[in-house]
């Protein structure tokens, strides 16, 4: 293994920003370093490169410790980008030559030198701007200009503190794209990155920081789940897989301040409209049990949770079960003008168990009779349900829904 | 940027140097000539020539060179364009040093020397000490240091100034800065500090450039960068405390140098560095050759520099303005 950290324990002033930090990054690997602002990942970056020192704990470099190293042999072996740094009116050319100053003696750049800036330069492919002033480029451009120096340091190891930040996503990609090509030249990558989609898309491992210590580390889909993102950043977000990449939607709406949970018993699309309405209403929502695809499931997984089941499979024991708990948990549950057939039956069971609860609302918009397909056993238990509830529980029109709900709940 | 490749800069600088030189030995008050330089008249003009044209062109190019490789080499350092190289109080502190001794009657020329060059170094000192924190020196306290210790060291100066009384005249005239007092004396004390220094100073020109982008840039590339600044800091503070110490307080010189330079060839110091240097060395005796002929007597050179360099730079700047 390449780099490898072991206990790592920095204290600040008064406080422990680092406290028994330990992981390996391996040959090639790109690790993603994850975690919301102030929870160390600078800090961690910085002691790697040997700006900090440890109060506990070590950095390993080819098993050999890191403080037996000069600065000097440092970035020989570790290439450093700082988040920060000032524009100059240095040439392009210039700043990438900075790359080579760990190798020289006194001022004297040789040919190899020109060469490997050269070099760096076209990897990036900004060839065409050696001569231009630093501080006149984009900041996309700047950005690649600093990591041509960081590979002009031709080292093996690279500790990228946010070198996507600030940059549009043609940019970012970019820049991320170049060094995923140099981490398949063998190189590896510790980046401290705020965009988790783009850490999950680029990273083959992640590392989770929150307040100094490694929360969770592994690969992008073990790493980033909406309980993870919920604990360390305390944001409420969906986590949908696309092809292979991970996903993060922001889903601000989930707040914790929706005090009220209504459960939809729905699908085939009966169950958008009332979901909308009772999201709108400031209710919390969930539905279920619905198949994936259905276009109810479509609705309430963008506004709540959903008790789902595979598309066109009947409702197995699971999913009933995970629907009853919910009913449990909830403070009502609507019955919606749903079509009843063999497949979801059990849902008319639950919502006579909700019935039986207490906590049943019946949305009747058409006739019982027209809308089974699921025969004599379904009408029974609709009977049975209707006969537990009183008439002002049985709705014949979905706007009275909202009223209905917040005179008994409130 | 005006836009004139390395080379030809060093070169149109050389010849700058060489004329300066040339006019400082062969041009005066005294009716000496440029003729004389090659055949002179009699054993009087040659002693002008070369005990009193000689060391006063030598010195005031030694001293231009140095001023200016200081103030490029602290513009650098603190990424502060506004550094000049009495920014850690050496100025004030080489003042005290010299109205303190002709306060006390003692005003020789070495006794000037020395109580100048020992106050400027220990002021320098100070201003390190008391900017210095327990992770390094960062650059802002250093500068708020040397800010306020040259304010209190002035204080000290008009104090000295104002009980003086009647040798007021010399002491304000020392602080204006001139090289009326040069010679070889002087010579042998300045040079070897000053080259000493430039030299380290053009050495670290490169180091200079990673200090540009930031400390933690720099540290990046694998350079040391709070023994780096001790070291450069050491070297500017002895270079302007020995240049001080023999020719006064000439203000503007290390301050605009480096930053003509840079509107002309760019950021990159190991060019500007001792670009700024063989600038430095041409404009000093340029002016003093002003100071010494423009009227009957002498005329400050801080003055002149003043005069003369602002209006200049003020060009520069608003030329390359319209080129940008």
């Amino acid at each position: 293994m390449l780099l490898e950290i072991k206990g790592l324990r920095v204290v600040l002033g008064s406080s422990e920003v680092l406290k028994n930090i330990s992981f390996k990054v391996e040959k090639g690997e790109v690790v993603g370093l994850l975690g919301p602002n102030g929870s160390g990942k600078s800090t961690l970056l910085r002691t790697i490169y040997g700006i900090l020192k440890p109060s506990g704990g070590a950095v390993y470099f080819d098993g050999r410790k890191m403080p037996d190293f000069s600065l000097k042999e440092v970035a020989k072996r570790l290439g450093y980008l700082p988040q920060e740094s000032f524009d100059t009116g240095l040439r392009v050319k210039e700043v990438v030559m900075l790359g080579r100053t760990p190798y020289i003696q006194g001022l004297s750049f040789t040919e190899k030198d020109s060469k490997i800036v050269r070099g760096a330069l076209s990897l990036v492919g900004l060839s065409d701007f050696e001569e231009r002033r630093f501080s006149e480029l984009s900041g996309g451009e700047k950005q690649k200009v600093l990591l041509a120096r960081v590979f002009a340091q031709q080292t093996n190891v690279l500790l990228l503190d946010e070198p996507t930040s600030h940059l549009d996503i043609s940019s970012q990609l970019e820049i991320m794209g170049l060094i995923r090509r140099i981490a398949q030249n063998g190189c590896s990558a510790l980046i401290a990155i705020h965009d988790i989609n783009l850490a999950s898309a680029y990273c083959d491992k992640l590392l989770l920081v929150r307040k100094g210590e490694i929360f969770a580390a592994g690969k992008p889909e073990e790493v980033i789940t909406r309980e993870n993102i919920r604990e360390v950043f305390g944001a409420e977000v969906e986590v949908r897989r696309i092809g292979g990449n991970i996903l993060v939607i922001p889903s601000p709406r989930r707040g914790a301040d929706r005090k009220k949970w209504v459960h939809v018993i729905c699908g085939g699309g009966t169950g958008s409209d009332i979901l909308r309405e009772l999201w709108i209403h400031g209710y919390r929502v969930s539905a279920g049990v619905l198949n994936a695809l259905d276009s109810d499931w479509f609705t309430a997984s963008e506004l709540g949770e959903v008790v789902d089941e595979r598309p066109f499979s009947e409702i197995s024991d699971e999913s009933f079960e995970k629907n009853i708990e919910f009913i449990e948990k909830s403070d009502a549950v609507i019955l919606s003008n749903l079509i009843v057939g063999k497949g979801n039956l059990r849902n008319l069971e639950a919502a006579l168990y909700a019935a039986k609860l207490g906590k049943l609302f019946v949305l009747e918009e058409e006739g019982f009779d027209e809308r089974n397909f699921a025969g004599e056993k379904a009408i029974k238990i609709y009977q049975e349900i209707t006969s537990l509830l009183p008439k002002s529980r049985v709705l014949k029109d979905r706007y009275e829904i909202i009223e209905v709900l917040d005179e008994s709940l409130n | 940027m005006i836009g004139f490749s390395a080379t030809k800069l060093f070169l149109i600088l050389i010849i700058a140097d060489i004329l300066a030189l040339i006019a400082g030995l062969g041009i005066g008050s005294s009716g000496v000539g440029l003729s004389d330089l090659l055949m002179p008249r009699s054993a009087v003009v040659s002693q002008i020539i070369l005990d009193y044209r000689l060391p006063r062109t030598l010195i005031s190019m030694i001293v231009g060179a140095g001023l200016a490789a200081a103030g490029c080499s602290l513009q650098a350092l603190f990424r502060n364009p506004l550094a000049d190289p009495y920014i850690l109080g050496v100025s004030s502190g080489a003042s005290v040093g010299a109205a303190f001794v002709i306060l006390l009657g003692i005003a020789s020329t070495i006794n000037i020397m020395v109580s100048a060059f020992g106050f400027a170094i220990i002021t320098s000192w100070i201003v390190y000490r008391i900017g210095r924190t327990e992770e390094g020196v960062p650059v802002y306290t250093l500068l708020l240091a040397g800010v306020a210790m040259a304010a209190f060291l002035s204080g000290i100066t008009s104090l000295l100034i104002y009980i003086s009384a009647q040798d007021m005249y010399q002491v304000v005239f020392w602080i204006m800065g001139g090289f009326w007092t040069a010679n070889w004396l002087k010579v042998e004390v300045v040079i070897f500090p000053v080259v000493f220094s430039s030299v380290y100073l053009i050495l670290s020109s490169w180091n200079l450039n990673a200090i540009l982008m930031g400390e933690e840039h720099a540290m990046s590339v694998g350079i040391d960068v709070e023994s780096f600044k001790r070291k450069v800091i050491a070297a500017t503070a002895l270079l302007t405390s020995a240049a001080v110490s023999v020719s006064g307080v000439i203000g503007f010189v290390g301050l605009i140098t480096p930053h003509a330079m840079r509107l002309i060839a760019g950021e990159n110091n190991k060019i500007i560095l001792p670009a700024s240097l063989l600038a430095g060395a041409a404009f000093m005796p340029f002016v003093d050759l002003i100071s010494r002929t423009a009227t009957s007597g002498e005329v400050p050179v801080g003055i002149i520099t003043a005069l003369l360099g602002a209006p200049f730079f003020l060009y520069l700047l608003r030329r390359s303005k319209v080129a940008a």
